[in-house]
């Protein structure tokens, strides 16, 4: 086994991309460099989920790692991409009710409060260590991936916010204890259909209807196709 | 084996569809399918003692108790006799443009797949699994949502999928959370429901509680509860009638179910004198919520929509209260609901078809003459409406008697609330239906309304509805008490 400590220490640089990441997505109104954000904050975790391996040589967590690197840098950020290529839209001004300023406050006090709380849950055995550490991480992404879901307008960047909460869900995962692989397998094809589906949808709600039947013909098949992957 | 079976049958069905080139033979492979499920379901209750566990393959994952067999028969009625009636009202869909030839496989297909996601959902005994299974009956309720050719359907299915998946990814952290707690406590971690309901007693009460927390978030927003119901509405309003009684006859279910499941855990930990509360609280907000918002609608399917959102806090009250009779009505009154609520939403869907603006579905309905042009629809209206509303005779009058005396047995208070609450709802519904109901053709304005032929296959599911609300109401058959009795001990509680 390699050094815990320099593991440690590289995971927690990782975690820090993680968050940097996360508050790129939250602020940013640029459709297109969003996708890539996506892509590095899943390549982080794949990152993580290496070096977890390196420390504790689980097979689950190479797994993790393999198939979050295929599905999750590779397939859903290409698809997402084609997508907004033909909806033509770069830019995302609109939002709910929160701006972007508010929402990077709000999440470092998010994070705060995710800390204390997840102090007084979790058993003192966790402790403040890096595992508890990553739970804290993982929590906080999936709030700050919610802010994004409910305070943006258009479909495609909501999509892009459900993402992100699902990657809080997997460091949480990783972290907290160690789920069964088929569980996590399932849960990422799951991802993938729902992914389909919305920005399938999503195309719909930003382009005219006629448009839209169109194109929606066309991906039927593809569709079809991915589901039975 | 009876895993295998419902999985070919679903397999068969879709491959059949896919090979059919009209409605209706696509629409008899539907109703075809629901028979048969019907049919499996049956030989597994009588071939063995349930509960089943032992499966061909992957027993750890799946069981069948009396719970899902319930469920699972209440799954069976709604959705056959949808599928009944979808026959004509997606021809009528199609005569007017609403729905493009072109989807009709599309949105068959997933009229079955649903099915079968359902059915397995209530089968699994790994909360994992059924997280997945049941995050699945979001995305294909909502494609039979978005399968209208219409922009506010599209909007209708994502605010549908935004809300609940972003809510049932808490639950998934709530569920690793058990997954922890079980290790720490059993040594070996798990998430099959029928081990932690052996070691339930073990669990510390303050992860329980934080655990329970996070399952809640998710499986209320699947099941409309405050403040998560904001999708509800919509989707209901905006799906197709048929489908509109799949969401609330069967898909609410699948919240409550959760809720029910989680429960009966919590419920042998200290952690409940905290949970039972919470419930409580979000309960009794939800039937607010509900009761001041149906008070101004004008659009009867949205009416109906709400009137789901109130009658799930009314279930959550019962579950809160925790006790096997409160929660012996809970189930019976998850039965009666969702047959109720298909039938109001079926003929909810005759008027729409009638009366439906041309313009916008959120353009409050112009109901005139009703008696004339379509009165069954009319009388299935007054009749689910007095059966929703609870009153003696009723199949819901029962169950809201003894969970409002067993709340009454907790404070008093509570029940002056939830009663005047419930009264507020029950007059929006009446005050609707009789306004409405009683608009003759205005004479300064003359305009000829086309009457529209309502098909038998469309009449006939409306009929059978009524005709087993009012039997549920008069008859308790000494087998489905012991039936629901065991499905109590089952449970624990």
């Amino acid at each position: 086994m390699t050094d815990t400590a320099f593991v440690e220490g590289i995971i927690r640089i990782l975690f820090v991309v993680v968050i940097v990441a996360a508050a790129y997505i939250i602020s940013t109104r640029n459709l297109l460099s969003l996708v890539s954000v996506y892509a590095i904050q899943s390549l982080t975790l794949v990152g993580i989920a290496l070096a977890l391996y390196s420390v504790e040589g689980s097979a689950v967590l190479l797994a993790i790692a393999v198939i979050t690197f295929a599905t999750k840098v590779l397939v859903i950020p290409y698809f997402i991409a084609t997508i907004q290529e033909r909806i033509r839209i770069k830019r995302d001004i609109e939002f709910h009710y929160l701006n972007p300023t508010t929402t990077l406050l709000l999440s470092m006090a998010l994070m705060l409060v995710v800390y204390i709380a997840l102090t007084r849950i979790l058993p003192p055995t966790v402790g403040p260590s890096l595992f508890f550490f990553g739970a804290v991480i993982g929590i906080s992404l999936m709030l700050m991936g919610m802010m994004v879901t409910f305070s943006r307008k258009k479909a495609i960047t909501k999509v892009m916010g459900y993402l992100s909460m699902e990657n809080g869900v997997l460091i949480f995962g990783m972290f907290v204890t160690e789920l069964p692989f088929i569980i996590e397998f399932l849960i990422i094809i799951d991802l993938i259909i729902l992914v389909l589906l919305t920005t399938i949808l999503s195309v719909g709600i930003d382009t005219t209807l006629e448009e839209y039947h169109n194109r929606l013909h066309r991906f039927y098949l593809w569709e079809e196709k991915e589901d039975l992957s | 084996m009876i895993l295998v079976a419902y999985i070919l049958a679903t397999v068969l069905a879709i491959v059949a569809i896919l090979l059919c080139h009209t409605n209706r033979r696509m629409n008899a492979v539907t109703i075809v399918h629901g028979l048969g499920f019907g049919a499996i379901t049956i030989a597994a209750l009588l071939s063995g003692p349930v509960p089943i566990t032992s499966f061909a393959f992957g027993s750890q994952f799946f069981f069948i108790d009396h719970l899902s067999i319930f469920e699972i028969l209440i799954a069976v009625v709604i959705f056959t006799l949808s599928a009944v009636y979808a026959g004509g009202y997606v021809e009528s869909l199609i005569a007017t443009g609403e729905l493009e030839k072109g989807s009709l496989r599309l949105f068959y297909a997933s009229w079955s797949l649903l099915f079968l996601v359902i059915v397995l959902a209530f089968c699994s005994d790994n909360l994992a699994l059924f997280w997945i299974l049941a995050e699945m009956t979001t995305i294909i309720s909502a494609m039979l949502i978005a399968v209208l050719s219409a922009k506010e359907n599209i909007d209708a299915a994502i605010k549908y999928i935004f809300v609940a998946s972003a809510a049932m990814l808490f639950s998934f952290v709530g569920f690793i959370f058990l997954f922890e707690v079980s290790r720490e406590t059993i040594g070996q971690g798990t998430l099959n429901w029928t081990v932690l309901i052996q070691n339930a007693s073990a669990f510390p009460a303050g992860l329980m509680i934080a655990c329970f927390a996070l399952v809640f978030i998710g499986f209320a927003a699947k099941s409309g509860i405050f403040p998560f119901h904001t999708w509800l509405p919509e989707a209901h309003a905006k799906a197709p009638s048929a489908v509109s009684a799949l969401l609330s006859g069967v898909l609410l279910n699948v919240g409550i179910y959760a809720i029910i499941r989680m429960m009966a855990l919590v419920h042998q930990t200290d952690a409940a004198r905290i949970v039972s509360p919470f419930l409580m609280l979000f309960g009794i907000l939800t039937i607010a919520i509900a009761a001041f918002s149906m008070l101004p609608q004008k659009n009867l399917k949205k009416l109906i929509a709400f009137s789901s959102i109130e009658n799930m806090g009314v279930l959550l009250v019962g579950i809160a209260i925790a006790t096997p009779v409160a929660l012996f009505w809970v189930i019976f009154y998850i039965m009666a609901h969702a047959f109720t609520k298909a039938e109001l939403f079926l003929s909810a869907g005759i008027l729409h078809r009638q009366y439906h603006s041309k313009f916008s579905g959120d353009a409050p309905d112009e109901i005139r003459n009703v008696f004339r042009f379509q009165p069954l629809a009319a009388w299935g209206m007054i009749i689910g409406g007095l059966a929703i509303i609870g009153i003696p005779l009723s199949p819901i009058f029962l169950p809201k008697l003894f969970i409002l005396l067993q709340l009454g047995a907790v404070s008093l208070w509570l029940l002056l609330v939830v009663l005047i609450l419930l009264f507020i709802a029950a007059s929006a519904l009446g005050y609707f239906v009789i306004v409405s109901f009683t608009q003759g053709l205005s004479k300064e304005k003359p305009f000829e309304i086309e009457p529209y032929i309502t098909p038998m296959g469309m009449k006939i599911p409306v009929i059978i509805l009524i005709l087993l609300i009012v039997a549920l109401g008069i008859f308790f058959p000494s087998g489905e008490i012991s039936f629901i009795n065991q499905i109590v001990t089952e449970l624990k509680f």
